[in-house]
């Protein structure tokens, strides 16, 4: 399966809208083992909210070397790499059930350190 | 209706001048009356004035008050002539309408208009031709800057829109960009999402600053639904500190400066109800860095 972006997208990779869109596209060829490429040319503006759904929410149900493996993505500038791999990274160390309590005690522990 | 006149008096980009904002709100939201802007003791008015004068005018214009600013009372020529060309005069009530020059339009978004705000950004902003950078490099700080919207848009809970205003400043050679919403505020709307977690009593001991601080981490998001978020903000502060540019957000209580220095995080005195984001880049030319010149980011 090969999706070219721009055709389905247009020249901006921004809102999470759009992401959602290409996740739809290709979340169950890529849960079945299929390759998927998706092509980049004549995209030119990026922004994490496109790649948080497009590709950072891919990891809750599959591993990310098993992503990496299927997905790739060609014609990519600099700018979408970063964001891209930045993605993935949070992503990969995403965890939904966080322990708040105890954040919120590290961060008044932090707090006071910082005011005495 | 009755009326309330309020002094605007000359307005920069320190900490003073957005206190004398947050009193001008704190004025504006006491009583029903109407409001008269009077600009008499104005001699200077920097673009994160105009922002938040005109979205705070919506706010009132919103609890169906009246708002007018007062054009003859301003005498100075040079503030006049700005916000002529920015547009923001011919918006609230004066005839002339904007034109270009080296002001950036006043711009009032009710939705989040992606291509709209992005050719903003693009074409009246950033790729004004007074900051030396690629195309690409262009269409990045473009996308960074976007973020700033999209987290106003999707965590304020703002009922008015979001104001926009810039301008380019020859003597320092600072391209400025400010954006301003009046919605609940980072430090209340991380308090809120805190609340389904914890008991209140932890909740009070929180300062706005703290609130502000671990919004402006990386990851760190109120945003729930099962996919990571929380890279916005760590993205444009990234980008500010490698370029040698200055992001300062007043929210609430709480400011946060992010410059070369470093960033910092403090409570300030006089809080309001929303959000101001204020960024500064140098109009150097090669100044700016992208990857392979710099490890990260854009």
């Amino acid at each position: 399966m090969k999706l070219s972006i721009r055709d389905k997208i247009g020249p901006r990779c921004i809102i999470k809208e759009d992401g959602q869109n290409i996740y739809d596209q290709i979340h169950g060829s890529l849960k079945n083992g299929e390759t998927v490429t998706l092509d980049f040319e004549g995209v030119n503006q990026f922004a994490s909210p496109f790649f948080n759904f497009a590709i950072g929410q891919l990891l809750k149900d599959i591993q990310e070397d098993k992503l990496r493996r299927l997905l790739l993505i060609e014609n990519l500038n600099e700018t979408g790499k970063l964001v891209v791999e930045r993605v993935i990274e949070n992503a990969a160390n995403y965890h939904g059930d966080k322990d708040y309590r105890k954040i919120l005690d590290d961060i008044l522990e932090q707090q006071a350190k910082e005011s005495d | 209706m009755p009326e309330k006149v309020i002094r605007v008096p000359s307005l920069n980009d320190l900490a003073w001048d957005f206190q004398q904002l947050f009193l001008i709100w704190s004025q504006a939201n006491e009583g029903n009356e109407d409001v008269r802007f009077d600009f008499s003791h104005c001699q200077f008015l920097r673009p994160n004035a105009v922002v938040f004068l005109g979205g705070l005018a919506r706010l009132i214009e919103s609890r169906l008050r009246t708002v007018i600013f007062d054009w003859n009372t301003l005498q100075n020529e040079k503030v006049m002539t700005n916000i002529c060309q920015n547009g923001f005069a011919g918006i609230f009530g004066h005839t002339i309408v904007g034109w270009d020059g080296n002001s950036i339009p006043y711009r009032e978004d009710m939705t989040l208009n992606m291509n709209e705000i992005m050719d903003y950004l693009t074409y009246n902003w950033i790729g004004r031709g007074w900051v030396h950078v690629s195309e690409r490099l262009q269409n990045a700080i473009a996308g960074t800057m976007w973020e700033i919207y999209a987290n106003a848009f999707e965590h304020s809970g703002t009922q008015i829109g979001v104001f926009s205003c810039g301008q380019h400043f020859w003597n320092q050679n600072d391209l400025i960009l400010s954006v301003v919403d009046f919605g609940r505020g980072i430090p209340a709307n991380v308090r809120n999402f805190f609340r389904q977690y914890v008991d209140e009593n932890q909740i009070s001991k929180l300062s706005d600053a703290t609130l502000l601080k671990w919004a402006f981490e990386r990851s760190n998001s109120t945003c729930m639904g099962g996919v990571a978020r929380g890279l916005g903000l760590d993205f444009l502060k990234q980008f500010i500190r490698i370029n040698q540019g200055k992001l300062e957000v007043y929210s609430n209580q709480g400011y946060a400066i992010v410059d070369q220095a470093g960033e910092r995080y403090e409570n300030i005195r006089n809080s309001f109800e929303g959000t101001v984001v204020h960024i500064t880049l140098r109009c150097v030319e090669n100044l700016y860095q992208f990857q392979g010149e710099v490890q990260l980011p854009i």
